[in-house]
């Protein structure tokens, strides 16, 4: 029997070798003396991913970077629907307001604007009469949430106006109501067209959480430094593959996703 | 609730220091776009050529730099490289330091990250081109490098120009983060200015101005470009 061997089987099979070379590299560097390196990542692996040396409670390191990415994504996704809608408002007295906002949102540099809210927002609120302290935890949340929905609200404002407008017009023709063609006719289409774009924003908002580390929380980036600062030199470069290693393995797969939805997506433009 | 206090820009070494630091932003913005368009456009070229194990090996460039956080690459980079890399002995101490500053670390940093996004922009431009204009090319009888400079990288290029616009912004954006690597750019500046007042929020009030207005500048100017480059007809009308 013939083998066919297709392009992409070729390619996979470089990315296969590649990857177990890169496997064989670590074991013989570990043979020839980089174990004491990795055994000191093995030991302080579960610090690095729980925030807590014995990996249980969850108070830090990855899990937090994690929950942050959650929390903020929440945030993003409700002020992002209503900054969205606002941007296709009738009233220009709502969109332009709103697209102002978007832009302003959207040009400011992620870092800048979580240090910016880590100042701006009071360490303590005073609600009725009772004074609140304001975690860093929450400051984050809302300095990572802040871009996050403007390019949220991005995501809504070009998936409905990719809707073919013979769909509002077919809707209007046959009588409905405005609210009635978003949400019966127009929506239904549009959300297909959105999820694929929330889901890279949330990669891109997870990466992202590894700012966090300036607002002073146990992020992993904060454990990571911690722990760099007890160790030699020679073990660091471990260290710093490993943290890499593990946005990657959260992210890559999360892109996978997005990018075969979009694929799924693409054709069925009206 | 706000009572926002500015007198300390009325001091001219802030003002210098501010100055300062937005030009070393400016210049790292755009030294690291210029580099990761040097690559985007040789890693696109070698995907047109389909060498498989060239493919793979430059696919997971671009996924590796893609699905980590910049921050993290940028103190990988300036720890291999500046910290435990290369070193050079000054010949007039004698003490060895070395040989690549925090700046050039950033610069490398940030053109491998800005070009592994450039190589996805280049690669869905040529890929989107119509076949039948490739085709027509062939036909004529233009050879694989005239037909590359004629015809597919004119309308590839202004095909990708929107994709550029966002990874040039991104790339200006994410120069803050080169501050975590001591490199002395408007955000770098902007801690030892607040470190010196105490005056935290009127500090990054003013810094994310300057920011938000030079992208919002970087991004319009773009836009000109993209509508003076636009070919009449050709494409999605706005």
């Amino acid at each position: 029997m013939a083998l066919l061997v297709t392009y992409a089987d070729k390619k996979r099979a470089v990315q296969l070798g590649i990857v177990l070379a890169v496997a064989a590299w670590i074991g013989l560097d570990a043979a020839a003396g980089g174990g004491e390196g990795w055994a000191r990542v093995w030991a302080r692996l579960p610090i690095l991913l729980t925030g807590n040396g014995s990996g249980w409670p969850l108070s830090g390191g990855f899990a937090l970077n994690i929950f942050l990415s959650l929390c903020a994504m929440a945030l993003a996704a409700l002020l992002g629907t209503v900054l969205g809608f606002g941007m296709l408002a009738k009233n220009r007295l709502v969109r332009v307001p709103c697209f102002f906002v978007m832009n302003f949102l959207r040009n400011s540099p992620w870092l800048v604007l979580l240090f910016a809210m880590l100042y701006i927002i009071p360490f303590n609120i005073r609600l009725f009469g009772i004074s609140i302290a304001v975690p860093a935890f929450v400051k984050a949340v809302i300095g990572l949430a802040l871009p996050t929905a403007a390019n949220f609200a991005e995501i809504i404002r070009g998936a409905v106006q990719s809707i073919h407008s013979g769909q509002w017009e077919a809707a209007r023709s046959l009588g409905y109501m405005p609210m009635a063609i978003y949400w019966r006719i127009i929506l239904p289409q549009a959300l297909r067209r959105m999820i694929p774009g929330w889901m890279n924003l949330y990669a891109l908002l997870m990466i992202a959480t590894s700012l966090a580390t300036v607002t002073g929380i146990q992020d992993v980036i904060t454990t990571l430094n911690t722990l760099l600062a007890m160790e030699n030199e020679r073990v660091i470069v471990y260290f710093y593959i490993t943290a890499l290693f593990l946005f990657f393995a959260f992210c890559y797969p999360l892109a996978l996703l997005a990018r075969r939805m979009e694929q799924s997506v693409k054709g069925d433009s009206l | 609730m706000f009572n926002l206090d500015y007198s300390w820009l009325a001091d001219p070494v802030y003002q210098g220091w501010l100055i300062r630091g937005t030009l070393t932003t400016i210049e790292l913005a755009f030294a690291s776009s210029a580099i990761s368009f040097v690559i985007g456009l040789f890693g696109a070229l070698a995907l047109t050529l389909r060498i498989a194990w060239l493919d793979a090996f430059i696919e997971l460039f671009v996924e590796v730099f893609r699905n980590t956080p910049p921050l993290l690459q940028m103190l990988f980079f300036y720890f291999t490289l500046s910290t435990i890399g290369l070193r050079v002995t000054d010949p007039a101490t004698g003490v060895s330091v070395p040989l690549l500053s925090a700046f050039a670390c950033a610069l490398i940093s940030l053109s491998l990250f800005g070009g592994a996004l450039c190589i996805e922009a280049f690669r869905s431009g040529l890929d989107s081109l119509p076949r039948a204009v490739t085709e027509a090319a062939r036909s004529l009888g233009y050879s694989r490098w005239q037909r590359f400079r004629r015809i597919e990288a004119p309308i590839a290029s202004r095909i990708c120009l929107p994709a550029l616009t966002n990874i040039m912004t991104n790339q200006f954006k994410t120069t803050s983060q080169a501050s975590v690597i001591t490199v002395p750019e408007l955000m770098y500046y902007a801690g030892q200015i607040y470190n010196d007042t105490f005056r935290t929020a009127e500090v990054m009030i003013l810094v994310l101005f300057i920011y938000v207005s030079l992208v919002s500048l970087l991004s319009w100017g773009m836009v000109r470009i993209e509508r003076a480059l636009a070919f009449p007809g050709y494409g999605r009308a706005h």
